[in-house]
């Protein structure tokens, strides 16, 4: 496209043909041309007055929006007013105590160990002599039950993963809680996990509410309202009048009250759809749409903008329920959105949760996003008998481990591989091996799959040992 | 063998590279020019296909390149000339874009050297930070991108043509539509200098683009693709010599063609032609092209088909192996065996041998058994091992038969190796597939026993996911020191007690065994001198106690616990609550009176009764223990002496289980009756109220949907409430209920749908709707909603269902069915992938984890380090037993608080054997295929 595109938009800059050819023989956009600045279109053989006013004539587009740009993320960060939550753990003083013997007797517990004995021997009056035995226990305990090195933890995780895949169930729905929001679960959604789908088949949030809304049922249903999208059939009937070629909208005032919204919402929202603009008029309290063409075809296409048009709610949320929780109201959705619903107000917007992975690593980061991977893992296996979280753990780790989440797969981790045999033996054979062949590229056999294919032993377990026994002559 | 001693090379690395023609023709032993394979004869013609030049197939014949005999010759490569270049089909997509992305008058690539510059450096960056091969690629693939959007040559100023790919291999120059012929098109690469290459990520050195297009088509040597002589006489070519003798038989014409001075036109015709059958000898499924097919219709497989795919070179054939040393039958269960042990059949282990280099100290041994020939047998009739095989010290293999065995016994020396036949206590690899996990493939220990089938353990079936009823497993027999030490070490059953999924025992009792520890252990029974004796009779090397007391008769009896004592290590204490745990609001502990909670102190069973929570597979908590704390000698042993004294127990005891233990007495049917009655009345009233319109509607739901959740939860009560009532009239004496609570087999869901009311049936989780207009049979009116015309089964299995149940049951059992055999596909392929992704990660020193790359993944593994096979459940410190421990029981009784989750699963249950069903129709193939794919992207 490039060239041909570039022209015409210089052209319609109002510079002139030859400048355009000469521009052109150097540089491909637009952008190229405006961060060249001027002495290098001299150098084209442009005079200097000209190239400024090139440049200009370029950069005033490009300044425009740069400025537009900060404008809207200010008015984001204002919208959002997310508090970080910063909590580090306040010691207590029992684990203060466990902390401390540790430290003396330079022994190493976990933290997840120490908070749990903590937790436990608190307030039931223990000597310190006992605090000290314990302690010293555990941290015995733990040396004796650490992992050995070598080992090959990926494919325990993967055994341990893959292995009760056969025993769980296919029934891709089921109900989340009490709410009736279906969700996939089992194999499907285990499979989707590992995939790292853009969207999941079935997305679906949890919102927590806050204030007022989380305890007065009236209130949080407002809010339902505010996420759940309202479309014009929702709130109205639908008449295609085809001997005036309109159509007419009545609206149910009861339901339009129920959701908070009035006549002149819809009007607004109606008008703002690109094939009803300037056709929409309130009528008493109908709504009429009179189509500007005698045909068939352009009403219908009217009554179809209609019937699907957005009236209130954020996009993608198809369904908000409430659900109570304790005292607590919350809202379970079907669609998940999760930029635009921490925005809602009485929506805890720390709370949040939604069960679609890549929406979370754009919104939140990859952290997140990988708390997220470990969260639908284990819930997911957990139908299936319990698999330990280290697995599931070093999974997650391993798909989000350089900033982005890569999928398990010939187009994740699989395919980008450093190994060239390794990546042939597991899909896409031929490509991959003329691509190495053509690109000069070297594998060095370090990991499983190669070793395996030439015939020596991997590099993991007993394989990584080196041991030479030299026995003593005579 | 020799080969094997001492330090054995590694080979380092492999580069691949791309051939030039020069080098083809440099490498190759002949030329071939006719596309005739042999002569009349039978030999084969010189600078023909079959070239003896290029290797030999026949035994005999010797190469005439190398003077090597079949299987000590490598083949050699021969090369075809071609008259016209060919592109290679693989790299199409390649030379396209650097068609595009340099110029075709000077053959610069179309950058500045400014944005070269930067290119450069970027590039240079990348590799810098720990770029891998797939970011080159990507960026490459920019750089040609932005040098082929530009429409003028910066360095000469020719204005570009755009280029088109008519797939597979015609390039056409867009504004006239001329046909690139691969002739400009590899004048065009030619043209392209070095510098620019390496711009573009390309090693000029491995590969020259201009080499991508073929002026020389190697050919493999015959060995690659040996013809085979069919009963009839005739020879049978293989499908990639089939190839060759089509592009041969072009070529030549083409040659005769070009060198004739035909028309233009007949030429290209043929030069398309050779195109397409080059492009067929590599890739016989490129898209665009129909597929060369043998006579009979096959297509033929050539070179990519070979290599790709399930049964292509590299996963058929270079990530696994068919292997010697090996064996496979039936298996059937054997109680007497340890749980370490496998029973051989005698006929395998004659076949089977174990080498034994001989040296000074076992030379008369070895002798002894060289001399016993291949079939030797005691005088008694008993299996007495013999010898095979003998390899001298020079390599040579010597097989042993009657005539020569005294012979070559007599000759045995030092440094001769004697392929020994297995004797009990050889380790062997015993698997079963589908090898889902490490403890699929465990070592045993043999036992060479008489029958025709493998043997071992019961306890063993969980981790191998085994029955009886026609399984078959595979048993390897290791051939070297090192492989038998690291399989005791590591891979013996004992060692894999702890499963490392979830941190519990995955070997344990199950079944029988459980019921019989139930039998032996529930309200503390007595026994007298008779009984205990005969429960304890298969228990070696153990003291009788003490009688517990003395009855009213005057005879001594002993306890049940008392006996189950014996087995458990004398300083052992440990409490939890048993499966038959009714969960009370307040645990009443010692003083339970259901005799749910275990208490064990000092080796001695206190109170409690033991079942699946405390010797099952998977939950057995006094297992876990032992395994944990004693070592897995003391916890094999312990296994081993708890089942047979569990079934010790059950024979004493007796039982069985038949359909009569789920009668329930006609009070109870007719509460059952009138319960299910009322559901269905109320679904009715349900379905009426949806009718006119009085249902209320609920959030989100359409009226419809709302229906269908109120009427499913209302036939849901009446089942629950029928397992209820069947329940509280089966009671804890009867047999199938003390298997549903012990964990022993089967739950009381079973029972109730046996003695109480089947239940809703469901297709997808909805009510059944499927089959004729408006109705599911036409036993009922259109538009019926109610209980028993969409799937409610109201009778039991005892009762029996009536037709229309009958059919709606075989409905949801048919789905079930589906839904196993889609996952077994399904699981199997998600696995393959996520041991692909993580078999590179390994736990270094430091204890971080890595990958191969270097790149760490973890700095701690799992957070904390610990080993999930260790951690008990997932923690790593189950902290009931560190109170214990260290403050003794009674300081540590107010912090216990002996929750135990259940972990792992319900092993053998329905679904298992309907998967088996599901693979028995379609083959075992569990994986899914490749799927497919179009070329490189």
């Amino acid at each position: 496209m490039a060239r041909k595109d570039t022209m015409n938009a210089l052209l319609t800059r109002g510079i002139s043909e030859e400048n355009v050819e000469k521009l052109l023989s150097k540089y491909n956009t637009m952008k190229a041309i405006s961060d060249a600045g001027v002495s290098e279109l001299e150098e084209l053989g442009i005079p200097s007055e000209e190239a400024a006013d090139i440049i200009s004539k370029l950069s005033k587009r490009a300044s425009t929006k740069a400025v537009s740009k900060p404008k809207e993320t200010v008015e984001e960060v204002e919208i959002v007013n997310m508090e970080l939550v910063s909590n580090p753990h306040e010691y207590t003083e029992t684990e203060k105590q466990i902390l401390d013997i540790c430290e003396k007797e330079n022994l190493e517990l976990p933290l997840k160990v120490v908070v749990d004995i903590a937790s436990r021997i608190q307030d039931k009056g223990l000597t310190d002599d006992e605090v000290k035995a314990i302690t010293e226990k555990a941290a015995e305990m733990c040396e004796r039950r650490r992992m050995d090195p070598n080992e090959s933890v990926g494919i325990m995780a993967a055994h341990s993963i893959g292995e009760p895949g056969t025993q769980m169930n296919m029934r891709t729905f089921h109900y989340a809680g009490v709410a009736n929001v279906n969700v996939t679960s089992g194999l499907p959604r285990l499979i989707e996990i590992v995939d790292a789908r853009r969207v999941p088949s079935t997305p679906s949030m949890t919102v927590p509410l806050v204030g007022i809304a989380a305890e007065d049922e009236n209130v949080a249903r407002h809010v339902s309202y505010e996420i759940e999208t309202t479309t014009l059939l929702n709130v109205a009937t639908l008449e295609t009048d085809i001997t005036n070629m309109r159509l007419i909208v009545r609206p149910d005032p009861r339901r339009m009250d129920d959701r908070g919204i009035t006549m002149d919402d819809i009007y607004e929202r109606l008008n703002k759809i690109k094939v009803l603009r300037g056709l929409v008029q309130i009528e008493g309290y109908d709504i009429i749409i009179t189509s500007d063409e005698p045909s068939y075809k352009k009403l219908q296409q009217i009554f179809d903008a209609a019937k699907t048009a957005k009236i209130k709610g954020i996009d993608g949320v198809s369904r908000a329920v409430l659900s109570k929780e304790g005292s607590t109201w919350k809202i379970i959705t079907e669609g998940s959105n999760l930029k635009e619903v921490m925005k809602v107000q009485g929506v805890d917007a720390t709370k949040v949760k939604t069960n679609s992975i890549l929406e979370v690593a754009d919104v939140l980061g990859i952290e997140a996003a990988r708390n997220l991977l470990i969260n639908e893992g284990r819930d997911t296996l957990s139908a299936a008998g319990t698999v330990d979280i280290r697995h599931i753990m070093l999974v997650a780790d391993l798909m989000t481990n350089d900033g982005y989440v890569k999928a398990i797969g010939r187009h994740g981790i699989s395919g980008r591989k450093s190994s060239v045999l390794a990546r042939a033996a597991f899909e896409i054979t031929a490509p991959h091996l003329l691509h190495a062949a053509m690109n000069g590229e070297v594998d060095n056999l370090e990991g499983v799959a190669e070793n395996i294919i030439v015939g020596q032993p991997v590099t993991l377990g007993t394989g990584a040992v080196n041991l030479i026994y030299t026995p003593k002559r005579g | 063998m020799n080969g094997m001693q001492g330090i054995s090379k590694r080979i380092g690395s492999i580069k691949f590279s791309c051939v030039s023609p020069d080098e083809i023709r440099r490498m190759s032993a002949t030329k071939i020019i006719t596309a005739d394979t042999y002569d009349d004869e039978g030999y084969p013609i010189e600078m023909g296909l079959m070239d003896p030049h290029m290797g030999v197939i026949e035994p005999g014949l010797r190469c005439k390149t190398c003077g090597c005999k079949v299987d000590e010759c490598p083949g050699h490569f021969g090369h075809i000339d071609l008259a016209m270049p060919v592109i290679h089909v693989g790299f199409i997509k390649d030379i396209k874009s650097l068609l595009e992305s340099t110029c075709s008058k000077c053959g610069r690539l179309m950058l500045t050297p400014e944005q070269v510059e930067q290119r450069r450096r970027n590039m240079e960056l990348m590799e810098e930070l720990g770029g891998d091969s797939t970011d080159v690629k990507l960026f490459s693939k920019e750089t040609a991108k932005d040098a082929s959007s530009r429409g003028i040559c910066p360095h000469c100023g020719a204005e570009q043509v755009k280029i088109k790919l008519d797939k597979p291999t015609t390039f056409r120059e867009v504004t006239d539509n001329h046909k690139l012929t691969p002739k400009e098109v590899r004048e065009r690469l030619e043209r392209i200098p070095d510098e620019d290459l390496q711009t573009l990520g390309i090693d000029p050195a491995t590969c020259r683009p201009e080499w991508m297009v073929l002026t020389a088509l190697a050919v493999p040597p015959v060995t690659v693709r040996p013809s085979i002589t069919l009963d009839s006489g005739d020879r049978s070519e293989d499908d990639l010599t089939h190839k060759l003798v089509d592009v041969l038989r072009i070529n030549q014409r083409l040659r005769e063609n070009r060198d004739s001075g035909s028309p233009q036109l007949i030429v290209e015709d043929l030069w398309e032609l050779l195109q397409y059958h080059v492009t067929t000898y590599f890739d016989n499924q490129t898209s665009g092209i129909p597929p060369a097919r043998h006579r009979s219709g096959r297509p033929l497989k050539t070179l990519t088909q070979r290599l790709k795919g399930k049964e292509g070179r590299f996963r058929s054939n270079l990530s696994g192996k068919r292997v010697n040393f090996s064996a496979r039958t039936v298996i059937s269960p054997d109680p007497f065996l340890s749980i370490n042990e496998v029973g051989v059949p005698i006929p395998a282990a004659r076949e089977l041998t174990v080498p034994i280099h001989v040296n000074a100290h076992n030379i008369e041994m070895m002798r002894e058994f060289v001399k016993r020939g291949i079939k030797p047998v005691t005088e008694n009739g008993k299996y007495l091992p013999g010898a095979n095989y003998v390899i001298r010290a020079d390599g040579r293999k010597m097989r042993v038969t009657d005539r020569n065995a005294e012979e070559i016994a007599e000759n045995l020396a030092i440094d001769y190796t004697v392929e020994r036949q297995l004797i009990d206590g050889d380790v062997v690899l015993f698997n079963r597939q589908p090898s889902l996990h490490r403890m699929s493939m465990m070592a045993h220990r043999v036992r060479v026993m008489d029958g025709r089938t493998f043997r071992f353990n019961l306890c063993v079936c969980p981790p191998y996911n085994a029955d009886f009823d026609g399984d078959e497993m595979n048993l390897h027999v290791l051939q070297s020191e090192e492989a038998r030490a690291e399989a005791r070490i590591l891979m013996q059953v004992q060692e894999n007690i702890l499963s490392p999924r979830y941190g519990g025992p995955i070997i344990g009792a199950i079944h029988d065994h459980i019921t019989g520890a139930y039998f032996l252990t529930h309200e503390n029974p007595r026994f007298d001198r008779f009984q205990a004796m005969n429960i304890l009779t298969k228990l070696d090397g153990i003291e009788i106690p003490e009688p517990a007391g003395v009855d009213e008769n005057g005879k001594e009896y002993w306890t049940g616990r008392q006996l189950f004592s014996i087995i458990l290590p004398k300083d052992f204490s440990v409490q939890f609550k048993a499966s038959i745990c009714q969960g009370c609001a307040e645990c009443k502990k010692e003083n339970c009176e259901y005799d749910a909670f275990v208490k064990i102190s000092n080796g001695e069973l206190v109170c409690g009764t033991i079942d699946v929570n405390g010797i099952g597979n998977s939950k057995g908590k006094i297992l876990d223990r032992i395994a944990r704390d004693y070592g897995s000698d003391r916890a094999c042993q312990f296994i081993n002496q708890v089942t047979r004294v569990a079934l010790g127990a059950i024979m004493n005891h007796g039982f069985s289980t038949g359909i009569d233990d789920e009668d329930i007495p006609e009070e109870a049917k007719l509460e059952i009756a009138n319960f299910n009655q009322e559901c269905i009345d109320k679904a009715e009233a349900y379905v009426d109220s949806y009718r006119d319109g009085t249902l209320d509607q609920m959030p989100g739901r359409s009226l419809r949907e709302t229906l269908e959740v109120k009427v499913k939860a209302t036939l849901e009560d009446a089942r629950n409430d029928a397992g209820r009532v069947a329940g509280r009239h089966l009671g804890m004496k009867n047999p199938a209920v003390i298997m549903a609570k012990s964990g022993a087999r089967g739950s009381m869901l079973n029972l109730s749908q046996m003695a109480g009311c089947v239940g809703q049936q469901t297709v997808r989780g909805e009510r059944l709707a499927r089959g004729y207009w408006d109705r599911t049979l036409p036993h009922f009116k259109k538009g019926d909603l109610g209980a028993f015309a969409r799937g409610f089964v109201t009778h039991s299995y005892k009762t029996g269902l009536s037709p229309t149940e009958f059919f709606f049951h075989a409905m949801g059992g048919r789905e079930g069915l589906v839904d196993t055999a889609v996952r077994t596909s399904r699981s199997g392929y998600m696995q393959r992938r996520l041991i692909s992704a993580l078999e590179d990660l390994k736990l270094t020193a430091d204890g971080s984890v890595k990958n191969t790359a270097g790149t760490i993944i973890q700095f701690k593994y799992g957070e904390d380090g610990s080993d999930p096979a260790r951690a008990v459940g997932g923690k790593v410190i189950d902290y009931d037993d560190l109170f214990i421990e260290v403050l003794g029981e009674e300081r540590a009784a107010a912090l216990l608080k002996l929750d135990r989750k259940d972990n792992g699963e319900n092993y053998g249950s329905r679904e298992k054997d309907e998967m088996e069903y599901i693979e028995d129709e379609e083959g075992s193939d569990f994986e899914m295929d490749e799927p497919d794919y179009d070329g490189g992207e």
